[in-house]
């Protein structure tokens, strides 16, 4: 059935044709090219607004408020002409329907009513590189180079909203410390609906709320521990949202060792009460070594209050390395505490994940190991791949500050792997990227939530990630998780290091100033360094060789002058790399997501304002099948080194997702998160399943169809 | 009535280790497995979506969802119950309990998405049409009646594998067509939780079906046979006649006949019987066949909760595993 192209079917038909194999069992690519063209010739051609310049167009939208005249007004007119010219000539086309689809729907300058069309792709690349050029014609012109060849792609609120008039923050993401006080829960609720207003998602810290029955002012009972605040955030993160762009998403993390941790854990259980269930908003646990030694010996695990932890150290729970304390605490009376089975919780998590998908995971003391930069780590954010250091804030009754703390934002952006490689030149384009992400730091300032602004104004921080590893690799013929595909993510990350450092510290010597803090670093003293002048990060095997031909990658020496430059000049930004799960960007730019597997080898991406479309993988066609075998198929281990092998040079984290049939036990999951735990991996992102059909009820010529 | 009063048989104790079929366990486990619950999906995502349909879609889209909740209702409370004496294994009635319950969560589905999407006015006006509609009573008096007491053992199976198979279908169609076109997504996504139970449902009474009728006489093969296609003739044209009412006003009645000419042979497949209908006339809308495969979908979390999860199993981790 369906075996004839029918050109008169409706676009989301022919894409759904990429989920239908054809008479002779083959995928079929050209439905989806046809349906990317329908889609051009049936929607977005006919409901286009038409300018017959780029003079009148620019007017236009100026005049009528949809873009910002400043941005343009830094720039000579005959330049504006140069720049848009040069983007149009490149002739740029959208080679899936789903990366069209997804842009003009949910990314291009629309009309107030939403119905016409006044952005091309080209013309959004061109006003994010003009935005973060901020009217260095240099700079714009290899923006708009990098962004619209695809090598470099800025993250979704910077892509979305710069250049536009009214427009959402260019920043992707925010973390937020609560303190075990009625102010600071009130003040974290508020924060979390003036950021997600502003289109960023949200991550919050519990760890420090006392529990259920901790005293209040002494009397016993009396706190009703983390699952209201929880609620309450729920709610908060459904009513804001960017101007219904993005919904407002948070996430939330408690450390293992907080008492509430199992009640934490059953707000995601299938058979919930609704009081306490909790739908949307993600969750994390943060879990420190000695709850893997703990385990290791079958030993219970102590639960401690974090009021009296705070009584007694002096300072809040998170500040506390749990690993280091424990025995103390343990012996030590003043601190109530209950226990659990150490086993029978690693069990808990794991069936809640089978359940929900749910919690993520951060392991604490890798995390604080292997941080650069002075202070500690006690969270995560809603994607896993942020880890920042913060300082508590504290309030007046009414709700000011009286002592101002740091909060964590992170901007991001990734790099398409394949285009990179295949680019004029490496370095360059990291640094470009480096650059980019520098100015959307620079020309953010949360005012509405002072700390975080404090925060981003001291560190600049941001997230260079990368995507589409399994589509090079596969287009290169290695396998995903081979050890050549393992070697080539050691040496690209080593690389991708290397220059990420480099332009920071030559930005530092530009502008002459540092991150604060930095004297502090392990970059000042030069001991990050030592894994790089000690060792070689270089290609070995042939193939891998063979993939780095032509792009210069660094030596040992050119790391020693590196660290040279570092500890005289510093770095303006304290972090560097994240590696986000790339959702909706890798669409656009036509790449696998992040470092990840592909997930089906027709991918059925399903979201609130799309609906259900099919996505074919980067580069695949009908006769390199086999380099596409997916995440269910590869397994977690073979993930997992391929993570382990790029952790080792991201100052931040990366966003890991662990695949598993449903036949799996918890049992599995459990061993997976001890070996990644062990492979020196710092959070665990989602756990994903997938259910096989029941032999003779599968939806028949199914490329992707399991129930 | 007898005079004499009979003791009530006691029951076997049920044993899960003595199986005299073993598809009993399987479809046990897969049904378990597949337990849900509608709180489960945040169909409060949905609100927005709900106010782009224009009246008269979300019209239709109520009074489909009504017609689903008296289908549910029939199998839930008559149709299961009614297979339960026919059962030939204790473990047979054991998924048929499962069954049954589950369709009680189903038919309690639809009221979640009302009492999410709509107003109490709305929804009564539509469960007053779905007590009025002649082609909705016709199709729910058809099944009933093979339900009765008395009736033929097989045929209540096989009047409950359309039910299952294929009068779902007309209804199911709609929801599927709103998300291939980005609307009610989450919604969406809890009617392919019921789908994905209902196509274990009908799979699994006709397999029961198929077993049972391998032990009849020739003569009495033939004769269920032909009951089989008269009774799928008879549904087919009330099935028809209401798909006409519900979807002309939005032109996607050939559509949706494509749809359920398509999962009319899928039932008789699972009787093991031949295609009805030729597959040009079963060509579905390619964006709905494919938005049936229930998982695999990739979602973003924030906005949708997707259909894949399933309540695992729970295994302690042993002493090697913690070896580091």
């Amino acid at each position: 059935m369906l075996d004839r192209l029918n050109e008169t079917l409706d676009y989301h038909a022919l894409n759904a044709m990429l989920n239908l194999y054809d008479a002779d069992g083959n995928i079929r690519f050209e439905a989806d090219r046809m349906a990317a063209r329908q889609y051009f010739l049936q929607h977005v051609n006919q409901n286009t607004v038409f300018f017959h310049s780029l003079t009148e167009k620019l007017g236009y939208l100026v005049e009528e408020g949809y873009y910002e005249a400043e941005v343009l007004e830094q720039y000579q007119p005959a330049f504006l002409q140069k720049i848009w010219d040069a983007a149009f000539a490149k002739k740029f086309r959208f080679p899936t329907f789903l990366g069209a689809f997804k842009y003009y729907t949910s990314y291009t300058l629309k009309t107030r009513d939403g119905k016409r069309f006044l952005e091309r792709y080209e013309d959004r690349v061109v006003m994010v590189a003009l935005a973060l050029a901020r009217g260095d014609e240099g700079l714009a012109m290899s923006f708009m180079e990098e962004i619209l060849s695809g090598r470099f792609q800025p993250a979704t609120p910077t892509f979305l909203n710069a250049g536009k008039k009214s427009r959402g923050e260019l920043i992707s993401c925010f973390l937020l410390r609560i303190e075990d006080n009625m102010e600071s829960i009130g003040r974290a609720i508020n924060s979390s609906l003036q950021l997600s207003k502003r289109g960023g998602g949200v991550a919050l810290m519990l760890t420090n709320i006392r529990e259920a029955g901790a005293p209040i002012k002494g009397i016993e009972n009396q706190s009703s521990g983390v699952i209201p605040v929880m609620k309450l955030l729920e709610d908060s993160f459904s009513y804001a949202n960017q101007l219904g762009a993005r919904q407002g998403a948070g996430a939330v993390y408690l450390n293992a060792h907080h008492p509430d941790i199992l009640k934490f854990l059953d707000t995601k259980r299938e058979n919930a009460d609704e009081k306490i269930r909790i739908k949307t908003l993600s969750l994390g646990v943060v879990i420190p070594d000695v709850t893997f030694e703990l385990a290791k010996r079958n030993e219970p695990m102590y639960l401690f209050s974090p009021h009296d932890v705070q009584k007694v150290y002096g300072v809040p729970f998170s500040e506390i390395s749990v690993t280091e304390k424990y025995e103390e605490m343990v012996e030590d009376k003043r601190i109530r505490k209950t226990k659990i089975n150490a086993r029978a919780f690693f069990q808990t998590l794991a069936e809640i994940q089978f359940e929900s998908g749910y919690p993520y995971i951060m392991f604490e003391d890798t995390v604080n190991e292997m941080n650069p930069v002075d202070g500690r780590i006690t969270m995560s954010n809603l994607c896993s791949e942020i880890l920042q250091v913060a300082e508590a804030s504290e309030f007046n009754d009414d709700l000011s500050y009286s002592k101002l703390g740091t909060d964590i934002s992170c901007n991001l952006g990734s790099m398409n792997i394949a285009k990179t490689m295949d680019g004029p030149d490496f370095g360059t384009s990291i640094e470009t990227a480096i650059r980019a992400l520098t100015a959307v730091s620079e020309m953010s300032a949360i005012d509405s939530v002072p700390s975080i602004r404090r925060g981003n104004d001291e560190s600049r921080a941001i997230g260079l990630g990368q995507m589409n590893l399994h589509g090079y690799l596969a287009r290169e013929h290695v396998h995903y998780g081979s050890d050549e595909g393992v070697e080539f993510t050691s040496v690209y990350f080593a690389a991708v290091a290397y220059h990420a450092l480099r332009a920071s510290c030559a930005m530092a010597r530009e502008k002459g100033m540092t991150f604060k803090g930095f004297e502090k670093s392990k970059y000042a003293d030069g001991s990050f360094f030592e894994k790089y002048v000690t060792r070689d990060w270089l290609p070995e095997s042939e193939t891998v060789t063979k993939l780095f031909d032509g792009i210069t990658l660094p030596t040992r020496s050119d790391w020693e002058a590196l660290k040279a430059d570092v500890m005289e000049h510093g770095l303006y930004n304290r972090n560097l790399q994240a590696v986000p799960p790339t959702g909706s960007i890798s669409y656009i730019n036509n790449s696998t997501s992040s470092i990840h597997p592909i997930v089906s080898k027709i991918e059925i991406r399903k979201e609130g304002k799309i609906g259900r479309v099919y996505y074919p993988a980067a580069f695949m066609n009908n006769e390199n099948l086999e380099y596409y075998r997916d995440a269910y198929e590869i397994g977690p281990e073979k993930l997992i080194d391929t993570y382990a092998a790029a952790t080792e040079h991201v100052d931040q984290g990366l966003s890991l997702t662990l695949f598993f049939p449903a036949e799996a036990t918890t049992r599995d999951i459990n061993r997976a998160q001890i070996y990644a735990w062990k492979k020196g991996i710092k959070t665990i992102y989602y756990v994903r399943l997938r259910q096989t059909a029941l032999e003779g009820t599968e939806v028949q010529g199914c490329v992707s169809c399991t129930l | 009535m007898k005079d004499t009063v009979t003791s009530p048989a006691v029951p076997r104790a049920i044993n899960w280790n003595r199986l005299q079929d073993e598809k009993d366990l399987e479809v046990w486990n897969r049904l378990t497995v597949n337990f849900w619950l509608p709180e489960k999906v945040p169909l409060s995502n949905d609100v927005q979506s709900w106010a782009t349909l224009t009246d008269a879609e979300k019209q239709l889209t109520i009074r489909v969802f009504t017609g689903l909740t008296l289908l549910d209702t029939i199998q839930n409370s008559v149709g299961a119950p009614a297979m339960m004496p026919d059962a030939q294994t204790p473990h047979e009635e054991s998924v048929l309990t499962n069954i049954a319950f589950m369709e009680a969560v189903h038919a309690r589905s639809y009221s979640s998405i009302f009492s999410t999407l709509c107003s109490t006015r709305e929804v009564d006006e539509a469960f007053r049409w779905s007590d009025e509609n002649p082609h909705l009573q016709a199709k729910a008096r058809a099944v009933l009646e093979t339900y009765a007491a008395g009736a033929d053992p097989l045929k209540r199976k096989i009047a409950s594998v359309f039910l299952e198979s294929f009068l779902f279908y007309s209804g199911f169609y709609l929801p599927m067509y709103w998300s291939s076109r980005a609307k009610l997504t989450n919604t969406a996504d809890l009617i392919r939780l019921i789908i994905r139970d209902e196509a274990v449902h009908g799979y699994y009474i006709g397999y029961k079906f198929q077993r049972a009728l391998e032990r009849e006489s020739e003569e009495r093969k033939a004769e269920l046979k032909d009951y089989a296609f008269s009774l799928l003739f008879e549904l087919y044209d009330i099935e028809a006649r209401y798909t006409e009412e519900l979807y002309d006003g939005i032109g996607l009645t050939e559509e949706v006949k494509a749809f359920l000419h398509y999962n009319a042979n899928k039932a008789l497949q699972n009787l093991g019987f031949e295609a009805l209908f030729p597959p040009e006339a079963a060509e579905v809308n390619p964006a709905i066949m494919a938005a049936l495969s229930p998982d695999s979908e990739n979602h973003d979390f924030f906005s949708g909760s997707g259909s894949s999860y399933v309540i695992g199993k729970a295994v302690a981790t042993e002493d090697e595993d913690w070896d580091f």
